[in-house]
């Protein structure tokens, strides 16, 4: 197997001064299975944009098939047969598989017609070929996210593209989803085509790949095969330093019921039942963990505790108070927020980084204000992100600087650290990792499991099943806006609460 | 801070240039108008610079704190004018001493400014409808419906242009020389300002909300409480400028009075971009270029209307260059990193 594509000496910085990749060389070997991993913002999805022409890289050389190459847009990459599957899926949804597959390069017929007839009967002989199971005539708009996928990948090799990429392809599939994936991958590469895969999940990538090579911080640090590698080994190249994976908690007794919610209904707007008979409690010194796929009411439920929506039924009580409509403020007493959307919910990012700290402090606690809390005592401010910069070890120069100057890790953890500060007996954690590196994430965790300690009650919402099953005592599941099951985390496993995130219901045998 | 300082300066040289430009396609010399226009406005005309440029800093800042705060009130004409209906209102009736009489007038053109952006803030309320269109709309009714009041019911007896009488000697800002007092109005109402928008909670929280109002709101902030109290401050100063315009200047009603003062003054909000200090400085350069305009056209032959052109470049070029110069900067910064790599 001879090399089909050398990257060399790539360096690529974005301005003003962070240095994406730093001289990074790889090579990739016709019909392979490259995993590229890293943390977040190691460069891995950059260097995948440079070789598909997305990106311009500031300096280094590409070879393909030996010869130099450099795209200036995706379109000469795809005509140069290498392709990338994007994360979020681009089609239109209206359209047919078919019509989606051939949509910019239609066989046309005698004068200027779609030939329909041929057109289909392309797409058809394709899927056959690589027995990917779709029907060519299904709307898009009808099938479930693998599928999409597939078409999307479909319509890479329909351009005749011999080199895959595909950034996190898993990310949006179902534990029992991936698996069928890997199959037609593996099929791909045994039919010749060369994939390349960018991942952070070292499970799939050690089960899926002939080859990996690892970033960190925008430099290579090796490129080894998979039959030799490790989980462990992977992770350390990877973060630079061991990383543990086993279950943090301590077995311990959970105290009273800090939170909870009855009979909780709500329908939006357009009259479509988001939420329906919501029970659930939460115990002092307790995690509950959420596990659903996206889109099955969690973030309905995130709004209606924090008071963005108004249920229409049940009640939501905090340390026996109903606060389902009190206002927000007042809520805020009782409950501490980790939101998932950093950007738009859990931080004002021009703003300084002390002025985000201070948000909600500013009117619960007396210290931050003077005179009946009309004057705001900066003084005040300006130790406490001090106070906050040392307890969760952040990582910034001043709280003068804006929030924005932070890495995603660093803002998580002013986040954090601000609402943990606030002392609310219930805390909501909505996907608090998301967009994290590992690190970060190992971090993040730690200060759960130290609030757990610390006897706070904990509803965790996430999509990492890993991160549920590490933290969570219990695990509910949500689908189509019922909790559908309550099982100690000690009594399931992961295939079941997959399972049950895609039917609902328990496996019958 | 140095950079933002220079894009500034950077914006106004240009602008300047552009105007040298005009004037020699015209035949005209520009460096002696525009030393004439300082030489004017910065010279003996000083104190008059200092007079104009009381409408423009407080319409300024009321542009400025709305645009801080998230509601894009643009009513400041509207507000101004009938800041400045009511203040007459309460001269022509009013029997007061000077002392009584010139803070009372002063609050009632806040009162009649705050009721006219209080208006937009009950439609947005209850109706939902954005202040931005209804703002704009109430400049229209408060245009003609003062106008009515000074051609009607206010109407001056036997004058030959829409105007009322004048209001009582007693609500004359005072002056020293030809320094009216409304410019220590001014830098009162600029140190409040400065002061509320960067030492207060109430401040703290509207800055945030401007940036991002479902942060604030879920950080536990009334954001509908602040929306309506800014609306009604905002209101209030544009109100309070037309109040002081009347009260230093005709001190009577006049049909044009509020001239182009609170347009002028949304267009240094916005080369301010939100600051409290960049309104004040612009506002000041504004006032400068308007007084100027009258010593350029004396000595240098160059109309005055060349000021307009002169203030729309600089808000173009400061506001446009603010993005292009700081993707520039950024640039330059990685080109330096990118050879410290090859290093």
């Amino acid at each position: 197997m001879g090399d089909i594509i050398t990257m060399t000496q790539i360096v690529k910085i974005f301005p003003p001064s962070l240095v994406a990749l730093d001289q990074v060389s790889v090579n990739f070997r016709e019909g392979e299975i490259h995993a590229i991993v890293g943390e977040n913002g190691a460069g891995k999805s950059t260097l995948m944009k440079i070789l598909y022409g997305m990106q311009p890289a500031d300096s280094g050389e590409i070879l393909i098939k030996g010869k130099p190459a450099r795209f200036s847009d995706p379109g000469e990459a795809i005509s140069s047969g290498i392709g990338m599957v994007h994360q979020e899926i681009l089609l239109i949804p209206e359209y047919t598989i078919w019509q989606n597959v051939v949509l910019g390069i239609e066989p046309i017929k005698f004068p200027n017609h779609l030939d329909v007839k041929k057109a289909r009967e392309f797409v058809r002989a394709k899927i056959n070929e690589f027995h990917f199971n779709l029907d060519p005539d299904a709307k898009v708009a009808d099938i479930s996210v693998a599928a999409r996928q597939k078409v999307e990948i479909l319509k890479l090799l329909f351009r005749n593209v011999s080199v895959l990429i595909m950034d996190e392809p898993t990310s949006v599939l179902t534990p029992q989803e991936i698996p069928q994936l890997f199959t037609e991958l593996k099929r791909l590469r045994d039919n010749g085509h060369t994939i390349l895969f960018i991942s952070h999940h070292l499970d799939e990538v050690l089960e899926l790949s002939d080859r990996i090579t690892v970033l960190r911080k925008g430099k290579w640090v090796g490129t080894l095969d998979a039959a030799k590698a490790t989980k462990a080994g992977l992770a350390q190249m990877m973060v630079g330093r061991e990383v543990i994976f086993e279950s943090l908690r301590q077995p311990q007794e959970p105290g009273e019921t800090v939170f909870e919610i009855e009979h909780l209904g709500y329908t939006d707007a357009d009259k479509r039942m988001r939420l329906q008979e919501i029970n659930l409690k939460v115990q002092a010194g307790e995690i509950v963990g959420i596990a659903g796929v996206e889109g099955n009411g969690q973030l309905e439920l995130v709004n209606a505790i924090m008071g963005l929506v108004e249920p229409q039924t049940g009640c939501i009580r905090s340390s026996g108070v109903d606060i389902t409509r009190l206002p927000i403020l007042d809520k805020r007493r009782k409950v501490a927020f980790v939101s998932q959307d950093r950007a738009n919910m859990g931080a004002c990012i021009p703003a300084k980084i002390t002025e985000n700290v201070i948000m909600t402090h500013h009117r619960l606690g007396k210290r931050f204000t003077r005179a009946a809390g009309s004057v705001l005592d900066y003084r005040q401010a300006v130790a406490f992100t001090g106070e906050v910069r040392q307890m969760f070890d952040v990582q910034m120069t001043s709280g003068e600087a804006p929030f924005k100057s932070l890495s995603g890790g660093n803002q998580q953890k002013v986040i954090l650290g601000r609402e943990l500060m606030l002392e609310a007996p219930f805390i909501l954690l909505d996907q608090p990792t998301r967009g994290l590196d590992v690190g970060s994430i190992e971090y993040v965790h730690r200060q759960i499991i130290a609030m757990r300690m610390n006897r706070r009650g904990m509803l965790l919402i996430s999509a990492d099943l890993e991160e549920l099953f590490r933290l969570s005592d219990r695990l509910l599941v949500m689908h189509r806006g019922r909790i559908v099951a309550n099982l100690r985390t000690e009594a399931t496993n992961i295939t079941e609460i997959g399972y049950l995130m895609l039917e609902g219901k328990a496996y019958e045998a | 801070m140095k950079r933002k300082v220079m894009i500034n300066l950077i914006g106004i040289l240009l602008a300047f240039i552009l105007g040298a430009v005009v004037m020699l396609i015209q035949r005209k010399d520009p460096l002696l108008a525009y030393a004439s226009l300082f030489e004017y406005s910065l010279g003996k005309k000083f104190v008059y610079t200092l007079n104009k440029s009381v409408p423009l800093v407080l319409t300024g800042l009321s542009a400025t704190v709305a645009f801080a705060s998230g509601p894009v009130n643009l009513g400041q004409p509207g507000q101004l004018l009938i800041g400045a209906l009511f203040a007459t209102i309460g001269g022509l009736y009013l029997k007061l001493p000077a002392v009584l009489m010139i803070p009372v007038l002063l609050l009632l053109a806040m009162i009649g400014g705050a009721l006219w952006s209080g208006i937009a803030a009950l439609c947005k309320h209850f109706f939902r409808m954005s202040e931005f269109i209804t703002t704009l709309m109430l400049n229209m009714i408060a245009d003609f419906f003062t106008l009515w009041a000074i051609s009607y019911p206010l109407f001056e007896k036997d004058a030959n242009h829409p105007q009322t009488p004048p209001i009582s000697p007693t609500g004359w800002m005072p002056e020293w020389g030809n320094l009216s007092s409304s410019v220590l109005v001014m830098v009162l109402v600029f140190a409040i300002i400065g002061w509320v928008m960067n030492r207060t909670t109430a401040g703290y929280e509207w800055r945030i909300s401007g940036q991002n109002s479902l942060f604030s709101r879920l950080g536990g902030v009334n954001v509908n409480k602040n929306y309506l109290v800014v609306m009604l401050l905002t209101g209030a100063l544009a109100g309070l400028a037309g109040g002081l315009v009347l009260m230093a200047g005709p001190h009577r009603f006049i049909k044009d009075m509020g001239a182009n003062y609170a347009w002028d003054g949304v267009m240094i909000a916005m080369v301010a971009n939100s600051g409290v200090f960049l309104t004040l400085i612009f506002g000041l350069f504004f006032a400068v270029l308007q007084t100027g305009a009258t010593g350029m056209q004396l000595t240098a032959l160059v109309p005055r209307e060349l000021i307009q052109v002169l203030q729309a470049v600089i808000v173009l070029i400061v506001v446009a260059g603010r993005g292009y110069f700081e993707t520039l900067f950024a640039r330059l910064e990685a080109r330096r990193k990118m050879k410290g790599l090859a290093k």
